[in-house]
């Protein structure tokens, strides 16, 4: 009884909470719980109030994001009417900015904390250091990252037959 | 007026961090001498961070992990440290007795040697060498003792240092959250950056030195020179400048192996040792160690060690590399800030295809 209450005194039960979260980000799928620990690693949080813009149209990519906790809104500016869209909504557990990790492009939307938000952050020097350092989780990354892309090009063509 | 009024805030903003910067550089200069003991423990620390991340990652608490990796490290250090002062006070109590009779070997060697070259080029006589010899020679056993008072920086780093791992990662969290949110990803990018090669240099530096003073210790040892505790000692820290360490052994050993040994044999024994060393260290130990730090030219390495030692000695020495080490990075981060966020070269061309999504 005492060995396990030092033992949870030790433990940082937090750290489980976030492995368990990764574990169910689609980027992520496949890879074991073991090995996201070197994710975890990799990714850096950073919370961000209400109302922050996080990347602006235009700007550089160089991370991609994903919502802990909060919601984040992905707006478009409408070059003929000078007006900002509302494109998406971004939701705990959902991810943006991937294309940041492919390559060094400006983005194409500007993403803006709907409410206080919590997010990790993986940059595409960290993805490319865990891709040397270790392939199999590399390998999982890429793979879900090509098919990621995939389907949000699928989805671009089909909608014009969906109006 | 209103656009005046909103330049004036706009300028106002920045008035406090500015007074506060200021503030902070000044009291740098004033007491660096007390600053410099925590310069060293924030380097520690972040030499050190990434292994407590380690167990930080895999679910310990900080606290923990630094307390556990303080009482590990602590015992395995004790011990060498214990061994070390054992042979060291040996060495050095030694070398106390020995010095006179060294000291005059040594100086008769070189006045024979200097009459002798003051025979065939006269105007040699008018540089002193003999008499400057003499009074170098005197100095060495205090320059030696005079080294002493540093030992308390081993006391004092490593207390600093705990507190630093303990709490420091607190404040970087709250600096992160605290960065311009429109900049923030830029910001990390550089600094993960700049972590990147600066983190990885320092530790494969810190592993090659601990490395080649083992293998430095374990020859001499074997090879029977006196000091070679001492001297593996000296090499080890000489192994933070690069091509320092294998120098400073091949020097030193060689005028120890000259006064024990009185014989050229030994010499060239030495000789051979430290040329080993140097290629060991130049063809296995660089490519592996340092493989993912920052590549820097062996003339840009001499550059920054004398301009190191020009503005800060032995310390400037020190921290040129890590300092170059950054500016390298930071240079790189330029050049191509230049060719994205700038604008000053044409926009990169994304990667087009024209095969249609099948």
């Amino acid at each position: 009884m005492g060995i396990l209450n030092l033992l949870n005194t030790i433990y940082d039960e937090e750290i489980l909470a976030k492995l368990d979260f990764l574990k169910g980000i689609n980027l992520f799928e496949g890879i074991k719980k073991r090995q996201l620990i070197h994710v975890l690693e990799s990714l850096q949080e950073r919370t961000y109030l209400k109302g922050e813009t996080i990347f602006a149209q235009g700007d550089i990519g160089r991370a991609l994001f994903i919502v802990s906790s909060g919601k984040i809104a992905l707006s478009r500016l409408d070059a003929a009417a000078q007006k900002a869209e509302v494109i998406a909504e971004v939701n705990p557990g959902e991810f943006f900015g991937e294309m940041a990790l492919l390559e060094e492009m400006p983005r194409t939307a500007t993403a803006t904390a709907a409410e206080d938000t919590k997010v990790f952050m993986l940059f595409k020097i960290k993805l490319d250091s865990l891709l040397f350092s270790r392939p199999k989780i590399g390998v999982v990354v890429a793979s879900q990252l090509a098919r990621i892309l995939s389907a949000r090009l699928r989805a671009l063509l089909e909608k014009p037959a969906e109006n | 007026m209103a656009s005046d009024t909103a330049q004036k805030k706009s300028y106002a903003q920045f008035l406090l961090p500015a007074v506060m910067g200021a503030a902070l550089l000044y009291f740098i200069v004033m007491a660096k001498g007390a600053i410099f003991p925590f310069i060293l423990s924030a380097a520690l620390a972040y030499v050190l961070n990434p292994l407590i991340s380690y167990f930080e990652v895999r679910g310990i608490k900080r606290g923990y992990a630094v307390v556990g990796l303080y009482l590990s490290v602590g015992a395995v250090l004790s011990i060498g440290v214990y061994l070390m002062l054992h042979f060291l006070s040996y060495d050095i109590e030694s070398l106390q007795k020995y010095w006179p009779t060294y000291a005059e070997r040594l100086q008769a060697y070189v006045t024979d040697m200097n009459t002798r070259m003051v025979a065939n080029y006269p105007f040699l006589a008018k540089l002193g060498l003999a008499a400057k010899l003499q009074h170098l020679l005197e100095m060495v056993p205090q320059l030696l003792l005079s080294l002493l008072p540093a030992l308390t920086l081993l006391f004092i780093i490593p207390f600093v240092t705990f507190f630093l791992l303990v709490g420091g990662s607190a404040i970087i969290d709250y600096l992160l959250d605290h960065l311009p949110s429109r900049h923030a990803e830029l910001i990390l990018h550089v600094a993960s950056r700049i972590d990147g090669s600066l983190g990885n240099y320092l530790r494969g530096i810190l592993t090659e030195a601990f490395v080649i003073f083992l293998i430095a210790f374990t020859g001499l040892m074997l090879m029977d020179l006196n000091y070679a505790a001492v001297i593996a000692v000296l090499i080890g820290f000489s192994s933070l400048i690069p091509y320092l360490g294998a120098i400073v052994g091949a020097l030193l050993s060689s005028v120890v192996a000259y006064l024990q040994f009185g014989a050229i044999l030994p010499i060239i024994k030495i000789l051979a040792f430290f040329t080993g060393i140097r290629f060991f260290d130049d063809w296995f130990l660089q490519p592996y160690i340092m493989k993912k730090a920052v590549d820097l030219n062996p003339a840009v390495i001499l550059l920054a060690l004398m301009a190191g030692a020009e503005i800060g000695g032995i310390w400037g020495i020190v921290f040129s590399i890590p300092v170059t080490c950054i500016l390298k990075e930071l240079l790189q981060i330029a050049v191509e800030l230049q060719e994205t966020e700038f604008r000053w070269k044409p926009k990169p061309e994304p990667t087009r295809i024209s095969i249609p999504y099948t």
